[in-house]
């Protein structure tokens, strides 16, 4: 059987590496869709394994055994008929791995290393979801074999070990977030907290949903005018109310989202005293992302204000991009070495076979000679025979502990396939470590008994 | 030897937790600690345990003896709050408490006092205890409040850095400040009112004057600072994180200077 020298692996994909989002949201699969391609690979070009990872940034077909080029071209063509018509050829946007560049692409991805935002934590829930799709298969055999089961339950835990020992997840890295990590260590947990939100901006909305998804709950939309603020404010299960009841409003609430249009601040410092006279009792986050800005800057310098700017919360984000980028070196590391540590584990795959096999051959070629030894040593005592057979079976380990370690060893090394050739060659056994036809047997006890009632017979006579 | 490994153990959790810190709060550094706190109070409640079976009486008089017992008692509190995911970061700030306290209980000898008390009994056992539970109470108090002062100012001062990211909560640590300080009172006030009952019961044995008195008294006036503080308009969280500070600086400076100048002073004859 020929045998690559690498590992039969390959993905084939889109990212956001290779292709715009236009492309990109072409080639993304659903759920269901994804499960159909599967199949349709699996019968197309009858790849054993295959996981779709399929998000915002990314869909990629992994493949096992990839020896050939039909997996991939299947894989490709899969990806023509569901993008349909593109401005280019589809293979333009694709890239492809094989071998290991396969296993350190996947642990680069689930470790965040390959994402738009370096270190980003949602991709690690994303692969888990391509894994379990493939496992939830009902088809035998298993979409996810032994090997991409093995590659990806890696991948989970390589994403993990990352994330836990480097920085590469460190700091929240987008406005968003930033808001939600800041309300989380003022207020710790955010149930039943209430926000203010003054404008309708992007980036506010998607700051109101994370704290909603933290369980923030009075929500209230405040606008020049009421007719504007109503929309966001079903939108987002809240309240509206016109720029002119803000005093009454602000007392009831622990978090400020702004992000106007107004030329001017919309919250005044003489606005805030009028509805603190005595200064604000509870803590106070202010988000202000308008510019100009909406809140005046004095009014951070009340004692349970934390009030922050675009500027601030830019910083802040650029700070944690700094810090995740200065943790890629460390997270690569340790990708390295679990790269090298798959290798291994493939390798013994089919390395384990040959030397069972060479190790069960040599056993029954040992039992075979101790016992033709014992036929003509019957005088020996038992304790004889016991330390005799000891020393056959010390013998025996010891003879095949370096050809074992060897083979192992060439075998992660990446030169283990002649090595496996040698050693099947010259023990006789096939790819599955079974005895060849026409391998020389061990002799068993009873051809050996007659050779030497024979023998004696001769030296008798 | 038991007390030393104690000693050791709780160092050793400090450390964890301060590399912890310094790694920007990665890695499974607060499993270990926790367990090593775990194992350190196992350690110490055998000390003494064996204190005890030792000298038939519980570690309570002497002063290296009840320093080791108020040890105890902080690290008895730290395990209480090792479930509660985060809070147990606070031991950051308590470790060190504990740790001096036992530290110095090894050097001046863990044994019994030197001289007959004159106040013995239950009445001494509960009064003794609650004035333990009542100083830990504020120390937990303090070390949360050093830590929300802390967070204020990175907060405040818009970084999010390594502190940032260690420290609980503001509303947690205020939360943990509020439950240390109450009960710290209520258990200082029970122990002045046991200390109370047997000066009335004996009388002339020991007198208002005497300065371990008066630092009792000082102490639950600090307690009742801290809690009135609390009550007034504005900053009650931060004043009352302060408050706790300075509280407990102001008790445990206060000790000493009485230790120093009557080192005799207390419920000896």
């Amino acid at each position: 059987m020929d045998r690559p020298k690498t590992l039969p692996l390959a993905v084939v994909g889109v990212s956001h590496r290779t292709a715009p989002v236009e492309v990109r949201e072409r080639m993304a699969f659903a759920p269901s869709e994804a499960e159909q391609a599967l199949l349709e690979l699996r019968s197309l070009a009858g790849v054993e394994e295959a996981v779709l990872l399929s998000t915002c940034n990314r869909s990629e077909f992994y493949l096992f055994p990839a020896v050939d080029r039909r997996g991939l071209a299947a894989a490709e063509e899969l990806f023509r008929s569901h993008a349909g018509d593109l401005e280019r050829p589809t293979a333009d946007f694709l890239f492809r791995r094989h071998g290991e560049g396969v296993v350190r692409h996947l642990f680069q991805v689930s470790s965040g290393l390959d994402s738009m935002v370096t270190g980003e934590a949602e991709i690690q829930g994303q692969v888990r979801d391509a894994y379990e799709r493939a496992t939830s298969l009902q088809v035998h055999p298993p979409m996810a074999g032994p090997v991409l089961n093995r590659l990806f339950q890696m991948a989970l835990s390589v994403g993990g070990q990352v994330r836990a020992h480097t920085a590469i997840g460190e700091g929240s890295a987008s406005v968003a977030s930033v808001a939600v990590e800041l309300a989380r260590k003022i207020f710790g947990s955010l149930r039943g907290k209430r926000v203010l939100v003054m404008g309708a901006g992007a980036t506010a909305e998607l700051m109101v949903e994370a704290l909603a998804r933290d369980g923030v709950r009075g929500i209230f939309v405040a606008n020049r005018t009421l007719e504007r603020a109503v929309p966001l404010a079903e939108k987002l299960h809240g309240h509206a109310l016109s720029m002119d009841r803000l005093v009454e409003a602000l007392p009831a609430v622990d978090i400020i989202l702004s992000s106007t249009a107004a030329p001017h601040p919309v919250l005044p410092h003489s606005l805030f005293r009028e509805a603190f006279p005595r200064g604000r009792r509870r803590p106070l986050l202010a988000i202000d992302i308008a510019i100009p800005r909406d809140i005046d800057p004095r009014i951070g310098d009340e004692s349970e204000v934390f009030l922050y700017n675009v500027d601030d919360l830019r910083k802040i984000v650029d700070d944690h991009v700094r810090v995740r980028a200065g943790a890629v070196p460390a997270a690569e590391r340790i990708i390295q070495q679990h790269s090298q540590e798959f290798r291994s584990w493939f390798a013994s795959l089919e390395v384990v076979p040959v030397i069972r096999n060479m190790r069960e051959r040599a056993e029954a070629h040992r039992q075979a000679e101790i016992e033709r030894l014992f036929r003509g040593l019957a005088h020996l005592k038992e304790e004889d025979r016991a330390r005799v057979e000891v020393f056959s079976r010390r013998l025996l380990n010891k003879l095949l502990h370096d050809p074992t370690v060897r083979l192992r060893k060439g075998m992660v090394d990446g030169a283990g396939a002649d090595l496996v050739d040698a050693v099947r060659f010259l023990y006789g056994v096939d790819a599955e470590g079974r005895p060849e036809e026409g391998a020389p047997n061990p002799p068993t006890s009873r051809e050996e008994g007659e050779g030497d009632a024979i023998q004696s017979k001769e030296r008798s006579g | 030897m038991i007390h030393l490994l104690a000693f050791f153990l709780y160092l050793g959790a400090f450390i964890l937790w301060v590399r912890f810190l310094l790694s920007g709060a990665r890695g499974d550094g607060p499993n270990v600690a926790s367990a090593v706190v775990g194992v350190a109070v196992v350690v110490h409640a055998a000390a003494l345990g064996s204190f005890w079976a030792r000298y038939g009486e519980l570690p309570l008089a002497g002063p290296g003896a009840a320093l080791s017992s108020l040890a105890f008692v902080g690290g008895m509190a730290l395990l209480a709050l090792l479930p509660v995911r985060q809070v147990s970061r606070v031991g950051v700030a308590l470790l060190p408490f504990i740790t001096v306290c036992l530290g110095i209980a090894l050097l001046v000898g863990i044994r019994p006092s030197d001289q007959a008390l004159v106040f013995q009994g239950p009445g001494f056992v509960l009064h003794v205890t609650f004035a333990f539970l009542g100083y830990q109470g504020l120390a937990m108090a303090s070390a949360a409040g050093f830590l929300y002062l802390i967070q204020h100012h990175e907060l405040k001062a818009k970084r999010m850095g390594r502190f940032f990211h260690f420290i609980p909560p503001l509303a947690t640590l205020d939360l943990l400040g509020q439950i240390g300080v109450w009960v710290g009172f209520v258990a200082l006030t029970l122990a002045l009112g046991f200390g109370w009952a047997w000066t009335v019961q004996h009388p002339g044995v020991i007198s208002l004057s005497d300065p371990k008195v008066l630092w009792a008294i000082l102490s639950w006036a600090v307690f009742a600072v801290v809690l009135l503080l609390r009550r007034g308009r504005g900053r009650r969280e931060y004043r009352s994180a302060l408050a706790s500070v300075l509280g407990f600086s102001l008790i445990l400076g206060s000790y000493l200077v009485i230790r120093l100048t009557s080192p005799g002073s207390g419920f000896l004859p």
